[in-house]
């Protein structure tokens, strides 16, 4: 594909120019980054190690209208659309790398149309780390700083320029369109130099081999409680996760018009089992833990060839209890299985 | 729009004091504004003030709550645990930004249907100063 | 500061007694400025047990977290204490939780550690950087010396503390049974300027600012959840029959979903400042919690988890009670 550059000061000017998309990007607020529309250039942030609420909520967000309805009506209005394209500007590679995971899932047995126009309808210009955080563990799950999975374009910072790899058609006809100047051997040293340092800065890392054949068979074991008990059942891991992605769908009705939703749920809350009964499988928080270990990384793969975690670290970062999913791995691949019982 | 703006206001009136109250006002064909629309409990001490927060997010531009006058409830205690509440929830929603003529609060007894029908002015007055309810209103948002 | 050694041995009796079948305290994390809570069942984990600034949690939550599933047939309930190892601030939630007879005084074991102030991470972040390798910290004098991948860092204490440290008004446990150290002197007060000074904001502009902060919650209840005083089984935002709150996202919601949790928590929060601490986006919780526990004090001179025989707030009365605006 393409190599091109743009200087970091052109920012606005690059952005600008992309008028026939709608265009994404992370911007701060405080010390809060997240993926919103961009109507301001000059409030991206690139230089930051990676967004608090993970893009997904661009392919999915967190609550979704799936049609609306008329009390007494017969027909329903549904949702899907034709939105305008959708670029979405620096997002990291472990992110788009989430997607190509949760692709799998929305397609599986039923392609997902309202996932799936946005996902078709989004152009995704990655943005190299320079800088990769403390609890980033990309490499061991796939992915790298400067990994090219799911991108349809990477960029790298090269302190006053930016050098852009286009990977995709898709890719390179946002750079045309961005108007940027073709780039030469001299970014491209320059980059992967930038790759190589961020590789020797990751510092934490798993061998995941045999992770996937070995957690069923730990169901019983007690080291789950190690963890589980100082878990709050909260959902920030799940919500923060960019791979993670169940949801919960709820009719919301005002007066005689009403919509059907589905809104962002996770496996960690006590009702997400509840049964109609009042039963919950899932009563406490330990059977919740290994539910949610089990399911990213031997039950997901078991179905679809890949762990559901792409080492960004947020969970690590955000837990209020320092439950940390390296140190449960970790921990697995030391515990002895007991005896099968008879 | 010529047409003024109409407060919907909720009352939660408690059935031994003040829905008596009210229906002493109705027979005696005082003329109070139509503006209420009144839920019957039966102690003021059952409202819960979430009550005041579910109404002003599904529509009603103003909330009361009438009970019989501190030591007179009929189940002895209830009216003062509910002013406790009221007092606190009202606060509460002033610190958010809610104006507070919306949450209204008020002693009416079985025999003074000339205060109900005062307390019924005075609320929907204040509303009507408030405005619409805009702030937390469910309104189709994002649909 | 507090002796570990003295801390652990104290622990080490306490678990080893019959009577007691776990011990709730803080264990070294994995990385950075963590620390991590730890649940022990036995004398010999004893070791992992530390207090130093990094030990922000409130252990008294997990108390009331346990679940209580039904026993089976045949089988006797585990009736054993559990023992907790709490600070100021965290003693309050036990003695709330006394008031509202979570359970009883002697189903709980308090080892009650005096406390000079914990670090914020945040704060210790934009200093020092994430490190992957765990920091150690102590307190010396008016200073933190961290051990930060090997070398040796200083910081003055007042730029690393807390917020919440820095008005604390209850260094030493309120309730326990044995103290681990000494106890220490006040150093702080609280007269809730910032609350006043919220005060003077006109309704539009409080409405704005709450708008902004409401519209970034994505209502993963984390606040919730960490909140010691939350131990609902069933929280009124789960409930499905009937609904009170929609689960979708809209500022709606999640102001009605703040509105309540605070309402639900006016005249028992403790200010233990955690759910400020826990929220992805930044919410300023404990701006509406505070504004609700300055009130309760002013207006019926109330302050929740300071004597374990007062009663709770709203299950009483007092015939005096203020009125204005009520017609």
């Amino acid at each position: 594909m393409g190599d091109y550059k743009f200087a970091k000061d052109k920012l606005a000017e690059v952005i600008g120019a992309l008028k026939d998309y709608q265009v994404f990007a992370p911007t701060a607020v405080g010390d809060v980054v997240r993926f919103k529309e961009v109507e301001d250039a000059s409030a991206i942030k690139l230089d930051y190690a990676n967004s608090n609420v993970p893009p997904k909520e661009l392919m999915f967000p967190e609550t979704e209208t799936l049609f609306k309805y008329r009390v007494g009506g017969a027909d329903i209005e549904s949702a899907v659309t034709e939105p305008k394209p959708r670029l979405v500007f620096g997002i990291r590679p472990c992110d788009a790398l989430a997607y190509t995971i949760v692709d799998k899932l929305y397609n599986w047995d039923f392609p997902d149309p309202y996932y799936q126009e946005r996902r078709d309808g989004s152009v995704l210009f990655g943005m190299a780390c320079a800088e990769p955080a403390a609890n980033c563990f990309c490499t061991s799950m796939g992915g790298g700083p400067a990994s090219e999975k799911g991108l349809d374009a990477l960029m790298f910072d090269l302190g006053e320029t930016v050098y852009v790899k286009t990977l995709t058609d898709k890719g390179d006809k946002a750079a045309k369109a961005m108007g940027l100047d073709a780039a030469g051997d001299a970014e491209k040293k320059a980059a992967e130099a930038v790759e190589k340092d961020a590789l020797a800065k990751i510092k934490r890392s798993l061998d995941t081999e045999g992770i996937p054949e070995k957690l069923p068979s730990l169901y019983d074991h007690p080291f789950w409680e190690q963890f589980s008990d100082r878990c709050l059942s909260c959902g920030i891991c799940t919500f923060l996760c960019p791979t993670c992605h169940c949801f919960d769908i709820q009719d919301e009705q005002e007066g005689f018009d009403g919509r059907r939703a589905r809104m962002w749920d996770t496996c960690m809350f006590s009702e997400y089992t509840v049964h109609t009964s009042g039963h919950n499988p899932r009563p406490t928080r330990k059977e919740r833990t290994r539910n949610r270990i089990s399911h990213k990384y031997s039950y997901f793969p078991e179905k679809f060839d890949v762990i559901a975690c792409v080492g960004c670290g947020r969970c690590i970062n955000y837990c209020p209890v320092n439950i940390d999913i390296l140190d449960i791995l970790e921990k697995s691949k030391q515990a002895e299985v007991k005896e099968a019982k008879a | 729009m010529s047409e003024e703006f109409e407060p919907n206001i909720v009352a939660f009136l408690c059935n031994w004091c003040s829905y008596a109250g009210a229906d002493l006002a109705g027979t005696s064909r005082m003329r109070y504004l139509p503006n209420i629309k009144i839920i019957r409990v039966m102690c003021s001490g059952r409202v819960n003030p979430l009550f005041m927060v579910n109404a002003l997010q599904q529509g009603a531009d103003g909330v009361l709550i009438s009970g019989c006058h501190p030591g007179d409830c009929h189940y002895l205690e209830g009216n003062f645990y509910a002013r406790r509440r009221f007092m606190l929830m009202r606060k509460l929603l002033e610190h958010v930004g809610v104006d507070p003529g919306r949450v209204n609060m008020s002693w009416v007894s079985a025999s003074e249907g000339a205060k109900f029908k005062e307390v019924i002015d005075e609320t929907v007055a204040k509303a009507k100063e408030a405005g619409p309810m805009e702030q937390f209103r469910r309104r189709q948002i994002n649909w | 500061m507090v002796d570990e050694n003295k801390l652990r041995e104290k622990a080490k009796e306490v678990i080893a007694r019959d009577d007691v079948r776990r011990l709730i305290g803080w264990k070294r994390g994995t990385y950075g400025f963590e620390s991590a809570p730890i649940v022990l069942t036995d004398a010999s984990e004893v070791d992992q047990l530390i207090f130093d600034p990094t030990c922000v949690q409130n252990p008294a939550s997990f108390v009331s977290l346990e679940e209580k599933l039904p026993v089976p047939r045949g089988q006797e309930p585990d009736t054993r204490k559990v023992a907790v190892l709490v600070k100021g601030c965290d003693s309050r939630a036990i003695v709330q939780q006394l008031v509202e007879k979570a359970y009883d005084r002697d189903k709980i074991v308090v080892l009650g550690v005096p406390c000079t102030g914990v670090v914020d991470r945040r704060k210790a972040q934009k200093m020092f950087g994430v490190t992957s390798a765990p920091v150690e910290i102590k307190e010396e004098g008016d200073k933190y010396v961290l051990t930060i991948d090997g070398e040796t860092k200083e910081a003055p204490k007042k730029e690393l503390v807390a917020d919440k440290c820095l008005r604390c008004r209850f260094p030493n446990p309120l309730v326990y049974d044995e103290l681990v150290w000494d106890e220490v002197a006040k150093w702080a007060d609280d007269d809730f300027a910032d609350v006043d000074e919220f005060e003077k904001m006109s309704p539009e502009e409080k409405w704005k600012f709450w708008d902004e902060q409401f519209s970034k919650c994505i209502r993963c209840y984390s606040c919730r959840n960490v909140c010691p005083m939350c131990y609902c089984v069933e929280c009124v935002v789960q409930k499905l029959k009937p609904q009170w709150t929609r689960r979708s996202t809209d500022i709606s919601e999640n102001s009605v979903y703040h509105i309540q949790r605070a309402w639900h928590l006016s005249g028992r929060c403790i200010e233990c400042g955690e759910c400020e601490r826990v929220c992805p986006v930044d919410i300023p919780i404990t701006k509406l919690n505070r504004k609700m526990t300055r009130d309760v004090m002013a207006m019926f001179e109330y302050e929740p988890g300071v004597d374990v025989e007062a009663e709770p707030l709203l299950a009483c009365y007092n015939p005096q009670d203020p009125e204005e605006y009520i017609m």
